[in-house]
């Protein structure tokens, strides 16, 4: 998500250095920077739920899963969010909303097959920390002001060679074209300097979800093992039946899909290993 | 049992490549239960299954007949009982019940060798081993599954709507696995979910 918030940057950037080449003032600039990121913020959880192919689901179509979002919710007062389902065998879960009250959790089927209801209680529990802490709006601003930063950079920057410019006449061509590459390179160096503040509050975040999944659920444990199996460390105990298998005659073969396409998806957290290494210490002193 | 006994003596019960047999394999089983119900108290609950795919035709049809004919005329000289269900993938479970798992296991092990003198040994699926623990007897079942494919015993503790209690499961697989050849990748632990025992 936060990868893909970063490529929408990056397609801000470039408009928007395009729009500057044009010659469009500062004002109507601003206006469209200003509206994009906001459209962002206000349709960034229906551009999630669309692309991940979430679906939202009732009380009585997955009375488990809410009943275990409401407990969770009740013992931490936190305000009821509402719950999606996405139907994929790839274990994986995500938390969208720009407030806590309209915020979606969604799961996906994959994960509720591989993880006990304990460490889906603690998968649920990070998720909703995330909400608590509003990260969402955090990370919206973040891109938020990297995309500023670069705007004043670039106006500083581009207004400054225009001018210049325009003292040749006949040279106007040549050197407005350099002063585009000019343009483009900071701002693209503008966002890989973002692109990085971004993942390392990313990570900040996620280690922070982790410690409120922890005090709400109190088992860092459970987390911990889910963590794991999530990103294939941990074989999973299989749910499909042994006949069914039987007749795929997949016996012997190994499942190809397990660690590294997960690993792709993390990209943008912590590794692993070391999330379960925080989790464990919290467990031990517990106590 | 004398009548098992020879049945299982006077044929050639051994597996041309050489492996370690079924039956070697079924009967640590004996000691594993100890064993299990020492350490986890799980006891072993007198009811076992076999299961192996159907197959058409005059000959599948004499083999079950041939078992048929065996069970019943061994249950003249033991308690062990036992019926037939064909399940909805196509499956012949041969239900067994016994108050001693060692008469349980001559008779899967019989039945597998009139099984295999037949050559219809890849149809073996699985057998599965009924455990409880005696404190929490509202408790689901657990099994340990003997995999025929894989020669190997593996552990399955059915939760309601198909889960598992992995953690049990874990256990049971850390209490055994010193007595039994068992299978250490759990990716193929593969579950039986819906049978009849």
């Amino acid at each position: 998500m936060i990868l893909s918030f970063a490529i929408l940057g990056l397609l801000y950037i470039v408009f928007l250095s395009v729009l500057a080449y044009i010659g469009l003032g500062f004002l109507p600039i601003t206006i469209i920077a200003f509206i994009m990121i906001l459209a962002q913020w206000y349709f960034s959880d229906k551009i999630v739920l669309w692309s991940s192919g979430a679906k939202m689901v009732t009380t009585d179509q997955f009375p488990e899963l809410h009943n275990l979002v409401d407990r969770i919710v009740a013992r931490n007062s936190l305000p009821k969010t509402k719950i999606a389902i996405i139907n994929t065998r790839m274990p994986n879960a995500f938390a969208t909303g720009k407030g806590p009250k309209s915020s979606v959790v969604a799961v996906t089927t994959g994960l509720m097959d591989i993880l006990n209801t304990e460490e889906l209680e603690g998968v649920i529990a990070h998720e909703l920390t995330h909400i608590r802490n509003r990260d969402v709006l955090v990370l919206t601003l973040a891109s938020l002001f990297s995309t500023v930063a670069w705007y004043l950079m670039q106006f500083g920057f581009y207004g400054g060679l225009y001018s210049g410019g325009m003292g040749y006449g006949s040279n106007r061509n040549n050197n407005s074209a350099g002063a585009m590459i000019i343009v483009i390179a900071v701002a693209l160096l503008t966002w890989v300097v973002s692109f990085l503040i971004i993942r390392a509050i990313s990570r900040y975040r996620e280690f922070a979800a982790d410690r409120g999944s922890a005090q709400m659920t109190g088992k860092p444990v459970e987390l911990a093992n889910a963590l794991m199996k999530i990103s294939g460390n941990m074989k999973n105990i299989p749910t499909r039946d042994l006949r069914q298998e039987e007749g795929l005659n997949a016996f012997f073969i190994i499942p190809a899909l397990s660690g590294s396409t997960i690993g792709n998806l993390f990209s943008t957290h912590p590794p692993v290993q070391k999330r379960v290494q925080k989790l464990m210490e919290m467990e031990a002193s517990m106590g | 049992m004398n009548f098992i006994f020879r049945r299982l003596g006077n044929k050639n019960y051994h597996n041309t490549n050489g492996h370690k047999t079924d039956s070697d394999a079924l009967f640590s089983l004996c000691s594993a239960q100890i064993t299990l119900e020492t350490n986890l108290d799980l006891r072993y609950t007198g009811k076992a299954a076999m299961s192996l795919k159907s197959v058409s035709g005059r000959f599948f049809t004499e083999a079950v007949a041939e078992i048929k004919h065996f069970l019943d005329v061994s249950k003249a000289e033991s308690d062990l009982s036992y019926r037939m269900i064909n399940d909805s993938y196509g499956y012949l479970w041969i239900i067994f019940e016994s108050s001693k798992i060692e008469d349980i296991i001559l008779g899967i092990s019989a039945v597998g060798q009139i099984i295999h003198d037949r050559s219809f040994a890849k149809q073996l699926l699985a057998a599965l081993f009924q455990f409880s623990n005696r404190k929490n007897n509202n408790d689901a079942n657990q099994y340990l599954v003997y995999n025929y494919t894989l020669n190997k015993f593996y552990p399955f503790a059915p939760l309601n709507k198909n889960k598992r209690d992995d953690k049990i499961e874990r256990e049971i697989m850390k209490t055994i696995v010193d007595e039994l050849p068992v299978e250490k990748d759990v990716s193929l632990w593969y579950p039986i979910w819906n049978f009849a025992i």
